[in-house]
């Protein structure tokens, strides 16, 4: 059984929103031991993918779905889903897109393929982000 | 903080400014907070609603009049049309703050959740026996006062899973807070009720709508679909009683779907199942015990006995 923020990750990809799974999900379908809180997506940046995104949101937000100004400039853009939270890391997208996704490759989620990072870089942006939370 | 009953400034202050027998209008207890503090009033509403609503914590407070908002989304009046009154419990804790009566467990009991903090709601009265434990029997276990103590307790009746004992040992932990779901007698509909606090039932009714919907992707990813997609027809919230503590939404299965599959998938849906980070400043048993010890000079004794009387009876 998936958890609940992996779905969430499976039904973008089924919406054809182009992202990285990092974070707590990517680690659990790397069967590394985690709990499972929230998808993190580093998302591809253009226009386009931001558009589809934004559908794919409409479609399971639940209250406000973020504008397309915030989801295009923004950093991060968490977002409560039908799913869980699901965290859009856009800043992350512009910045490492390609090394990301050179070394991540395509998870089954049922049937839906989902791109996910490598375990390295799940755990070293993982690192990186509880060194920032911690100060 | 108050060091004898662990609430807070202004939970203090709104207290005292509506400690009267009659209720007494939001507006004029805020602007009396104002005076005291300088906490302006739409902050220290927020604080009072909190106090007042009976889904938020085990010991109410506040009693309020009027509409302080529902488990659904809608927001209370506006503070010149609500009214509110200090609670025999809130009377208690005040006594208790100025010297006149001994320290009370409140903060213990109450928790910060509600406002989203870390520490989580107990059972008022279980708190009240373990701390008397504590008193009468100073060789009490840590083992036995968690065990008196029990789990966190929410005023929903929503099941509470998770790491117990780190969380009884003061570590930062991950509680799982699950909705009742049970099949109605004629099989007809399944009924989620005692719903997490920290969801709205509108929320949660719109979680299950968004995924009783078919998608435009449901033909090429069948598999997904199949995980994802809750077999229900409609669905009514019922949550319509402003004082209703534990929301219920009634879910109609498409036919053919035998109840207890929705019922099986209901129970993993977001909304129906949450989760809460709860940590304590230090391990149950030494909270008691530190509490006990720091007031060791009062009547504790009979402070425990006087909010004993000023809260509901024991629930089972």
């Amino acid at each position: 059984m998936f958890p609940s923020a992996v779905l969430g990750a499976a039904v973008l990809a089924a919406e054809e929103v182009s992202f990285v799974l990092v974070g707590s999900a990517a680690l659990w379908l790397r069967s590394e031991i985690v709990g499972v809180a929230d998808a993190d997506l580093v998302i591809e940046p253009g226009e386009r993918n931001i558009r589809r995104l934004r559908e794919a949101l409409a479609g399971i937000a639940v209250g406000p779905v973020p504008s397309a100004g915030s989801l295009s400039g923004g950093s991060l853009v968490p977002v409560v889903t039908a799913y869980g939270k699901v965290d859009c890391l856009l800043e992350r997208g512009r910045r490492d897109w390609d090394p990301l996704r050179r070394s991540a490759d395509f998870l089954l989620v049922a049937d839906v393929p989902v791109l996910v990072a490598s375990s390295t870089d799940a755990w070293n942006l993982r690192r990186r982000y509880k060194e920032r939370e911690n100060g | 903080m108050g060091e004898r009953t662990g609430l807070g400034v202004v939970e203090i202050a709104l207290l005292e400014a509506l400690e009267t027998s009659q209720f007494l209008r939001c507006d004029k207890a805020l602007a009396s907070v104002e005076e005291r503090i300088g906490l302006a009033p739409g902050y220290a509403y927020e604080v009072l609603v909190d106090l007042a609503r009976p889904w938020t914590m085990p010991v109410n407070l506040v009693q309020g009049q009027g509409n302080f908002g529902s488990r659904r989304n809608d927001p209370p009046a506006n503070f010149r049309y609500t009214e509110a009154r200090v609670t025999r419990a809130g009377r208690a804790a005040l006594a208790a703050e100025r010297g006149e009566m001994a320290p009370l467990p409140i903060a213990i009991i109450n928790g910060n959740t509600y406002r989203e903090g870390l520490r989580p709601p107990f059972r008022p009265h279980a708190v009240i026996d373990a701390v008397r434990e504590a008193i009468k029997r100073p060789g009490v276990t840590d083992a036995e006062l968690t065990g008196m103590v029990g789990p966190p307790y929410f005023m929903t009746g929503c099941t509470v899973a998770g790491d117990l004992t780190a969380l009884a040992a003061g570590r930062r932990t991950q509680l799982s807070l699950q909705a009742q779901v049970s099949i109605s007698d004629d099989r007809r509909t399944v009924v989620i009720g005692n719903i997490p606090p920290n969801i709205s039932t509108d929320d949660t009714a719109s979680i299950i709508a968004s995924r009783a919907r078919a998608p435009r992707w449901a033909s090429d990813h069948p598999g997904l679909r199949r995980i994802t997609h809750l077999p229900v027809a409609d669905l009514r919230d019922e949550t319509s009683d402003r004082s209703s503590s534990f929301g219920r939404i009634v879910c109609i299965p498409t036919p053919g779907t035998p109840p207890e599959q929705l019922r099986d998938m209901l129970l993993d849906v977001t909304g129906v199942r949450t989760t809460m980070p709860v940590a304590l400043t230090r391990p149950l048993p030494a909270l008691i015990r530190h509490w006990v010890r720091t007031n060791a000079s009062e009547d504790l004794l009979a402070g425990l006995a006087a909010l004993e009387h000023a809260i509901p009876s024991r629930q089972s």
